[in-house]
């Protein structure tokens, strides 16, 4: 098969174009996995029982990492969610902006709006201040 | 075999063993890297079937955004072992049974349905996946869904202020 | 199209009313206001060519049924704000809120009297099922009310999975969102066995949404948890919403579907009758024996899939009326209560007449008692299974004396305030709550007169 062409041409949308990124996928496992692999084989080996422990600038750990959480981190995660699955929305309209015309900028905007408008009550009503 | 048909069972392996380990492992923060495995599956099979568009969203969405949102939500709830509740053996007996029925007549249906015995999915072919068609699809045909989702979305930004926020 | 547009417009503007504003007053009034011109524009939709025009590419699709319905649901939310605003605002910290997540709810409510794609259906039970997670989840202080909101989020994301898996099957069948092609094909074996497969998912996922037994399970608990204001909503407009879904999916089909549906909804509707009305004799709490017995109206509900015809369309729109203006009756008075059990009740009618005469007037209808709404909408319902279907006679006995049993636990609430000395404590009533209690009895004794007063609006 002649590889060239295909890693050239891109205008035609297949499976087949992310040949070249699944090769350099493989490529950066492999490359990854064959260093740990290669240090871990060349490197020198001292097992302590000091060395297993967590690191934490010489203080001794106390109790466990689980703790709950503030719910400040929660609410900007689900936010950011939302805004997320929006601006998703706008790659298939951006493609096809010139096709769909005024009728799908007016479609857009209208999505916009309802979304400006979620966002201004958000700032408004304080969730994203993190000092309260 | 062929190659894409070699990728296809891989991945439908490497789905359903996911899956599986979703629900088997003890802890839930390995759940939850299960559950992104499963998403990395399903994006490859939206690849397989040329719909490059859907996967990448899948994972920039689900496996990115979402499963976020499920570790925080294990952290909030401070999940150890100790504070798992006992669960009662003939609960999860009455569940095996019941989910074991479903599964027969699930399989057992796609069996009988002669429409989609030895077909295979078309692969590679087929544009609708591809985010410019989606996109005609999604502004033209599919306008008033997509407007009124915007609802949906509001409705979950004012939950998000009142479950969320400290007052 | 003017319901659900201006739902999502009013949702919008009671969000920046919580932003302008703190007055607790002032936002019960906004939301009013908005609920009439809701109701307006629908009137408008429905009497007048004044209707937004949107191309729909065949995605909703408005005829009389979904649109009176939709003056229905308008109807009742508008008297249940009138009645319980004041109740609402005192929930917690976000007033404006919640009336913003009502009308998102109607929103939705608007979109399943009028879809005609899958795809709609799954957005409609969405935006109607989402706002409802919030607001049961919505006393933050209270464990029950968080314990509530997190079953009924679960098992409502799980049941719409459920019913996505269904949409999936159904698509995969027949490569068509549209319930057209459901409509003209003479059998949906037609599409090969993977389609009744998936509707049976849909109808699983849409019984569960009802509160059908062996779907009930989450009702009681979530009702119960629930703060009582958005319970009453709850088991009104939201739940005959969900039966307006099913009815517009199934009723046409329901009989060409193959035997085996014809054996699954008369278990369906045995079970949840049986389970509705023996669970609620047991109860010692008014508001969670209204929940089984709205299990138990859930039953009666259903035979408006279990036929086709004229009486079952006009019945279940009456029941809708019925049910919703009595339940919502019976849970202002409830929430109004210190003490939630029957003793609660004890003596209610020396010291409220007004409002203890009014409550019987809604539990005898929801009862079924003669000259009350319930009677007739209960009726409709029976009389329109035996007109198309000589053998369900069995199954109208079963529903009538399931019927009778119901009057039992409807009559303890009527005996404690009748018959019983207690001191009944309420909260503060004042005049215009009594007011609207009156006029949703006389709704109520006037629809049980002569139902024909509401029934004619619909063939206008």
């Amino acid at each position: 098969m002649n590889w060239l062409p295909m890693l050239l041409d891109a205008t035609e949308s297949t499976a087949a174009n992310y040949f070249p990124i699944g090769i350099q996928i493989i490529f950066a496992v492999g490359f990854v996995a064959f260093m740990i692999a290669l240090s871990a084989w060349v490197g020198p080996k001292r097992k302590t029982s000091d060395k297993l422990e967590s690191f934490t600038s010489g203080i001794s750990t106390h109790g466990d990492a689980r703790h709950p959480m503030a719910i400040k981190y929660f609410l900007v995660a689900i936010l950011f969610v939302l805004f997320d699955v929006e601006v998703i929305f706008f790659y298939p309209y951006a493609v096809n902006f010139k096709s769909l015309g005024w009728g799908g900028f007016e479609a857009v905007l209208l999505f916009v709006a309802f979304f400006l408008v979620g966002f201004f009550y958000i700032i408004k009503k304080g969730a994203l201040t993190w000092e309260d | 075999m062929s190659a894409i048909q070699i990728i296809f069972w891989f991945l439908s392996a490497l789905a359903i063993v996911s899956a599986l380990m979703v629900l088997i492992s003890k802890n839930p923060v390995h759940s939850v890297l299960w559950l992104i495995m499963v998403f990395f599956a399903i994006s490859g099979h939206y690849i397989l079937l040329n719909a490059q568009f859907l996967a990448i969203v899948n994972l920039i969405v689900y496996a990115g955004a979402i499963m976020v949102l499920f570790l925080f939500v294990i952290m909030l709830m401070n999940l150890n072992n100790e504070s798992e509740p006992q669960k009662n053996v003939w609960m999860r007996l009455a569940g095996a049974v019941s989910g074991g029925c479903l599964l027969m007549i699930l399989v057992s249906l796609v069996r009988q349905a002669i429409e989609i015995n030895n077909k295979v999915a078309e692969m590679k072919v087929g544009d609708i996946g591809l985010i410019g068609n989606l996109g005609k699809a999604l502004f033209k045909d599919y306008l008033v869904p997509f407007e009124i989702s915007s609802v949906l979305f509001l409705s979950a930004m004012v939950g998000a202020i009142v479950i969320g926020k400290k007052n | 199209m003017n319901a659900i547009i201006l739902s999502a417009l009013l949702g919008v503007v009671m969000m920046f009313a919580s932003v302008f504003t703190e007055n607790k007053i002032a936002i019960r009034n906004i939301a009013i206001f908005g609920l009439l011109i809701l109701l307006a524009s629908n009137l408008l939709n429905i009497y007048t060519p004044y209707s937004f025009n949107v191309d729909l590419h065949n995605m909703l699709r408005f005829d009389s049924f979904g649109l009176f319905f939709n003056s229905i649901a308008i109807v009742s939310t508008l008297l249940y704000v009138i009645l319980s605003g004041s109740d609402i605002v005192k929930v917690g910290n976000y007033p404006a809120e919640y009336f913003a997540l009502i009308f998102f709810v109607l929103c939705g409510v608007t979109i399943l009297s009028s879809y005609n794609s899958l795809l709609m259906l799954f957005l409609g039970v969405e935006i109607m099922s989402i706002p409802l997670y919030i607001l049961t989840g919505s006393d933050k202080k209270n464990l029950k009310s968080n314990e509530a909101s997190l079953k009924y989020f679960l098992m409502g994301a799980f049941s719409t999975g459920i019913m996505l898996m269904g949409i999936a099957l159904l698509y995969g069948a027949s490569g068509n969102f549209n319930l057209e092609m459901i409509r003209e094909k003479t059998s949906i074996a037609e599409f090969g066995i993977l389609a009744p497969l998936g509707l049976l998912l849909i109808f699983i996922s849409l019984a569960f949404k009802v509160s059908a037994a062996p779907f009930h399970f989450w009702t009681p608990d979530v009702y119960d948890g629930a703060p009582s204001v958005f319970t009453s909503f709850m088991a009104t407009i939201v739940k005959t919403a969900g039966f307006i879904a099913f009815v517009k999916l199934f009723s046409l089909r329901m009989a060409d579907l193959g035997p085996s549906y014809a054996i699954i909804l008369p278990v369906i509707i045995i079970a949840t009758l049986l389970v509705g009305n023996i669970t609620a004799v047991f109860q010692q709490s008014v508001k969670r024996m209204l929940a089984y017995s709205s299990i138990a109206q859930a039953g009666f509900m259903l035979f408006a899939l279990y036929t086709s015809n004229d009486l079952s369309t006009e019945g279940i729109l009456l029941y809708a009326a019925a049910y919703s203006i009595a339940t919502i009756g019976i849970f202002g008075i409830l929430i109004k209560m210190k003490d939630y059990t029957f003793d609660g009740y004890n003596g209610l009618a020396k010291k409220q007449p007004l409002v203890a005469a009014t409550n019987t007037v809604f539990l005898l209808s929801l009862a079924g008692i003669p000259l009350t709404a319930g009677f007739f909408a209960k009726y409709y319902m029976l009389a329109s299974a035996l007109k198309s279907n000589g053998s369900a006679l069995w199954l109208v006995i079963v529903a009538v004396l399931f019927a009778a049993v119901s009057v039992y636990y409807y009559f303890r609430v009527i005996q404690a305030m009748y018959f019983k000395d207690g001191d009944a404590e309420t909260t503060e009533i004042d005049g215009t709550f009594k007011f609207v209690l009156v006029v949703l009895a006389l709704l109520i004794i006037l629809i049980g007169i002569n139902p024909s007063i509401l029934l004619r609006w619909y063939y206008f």
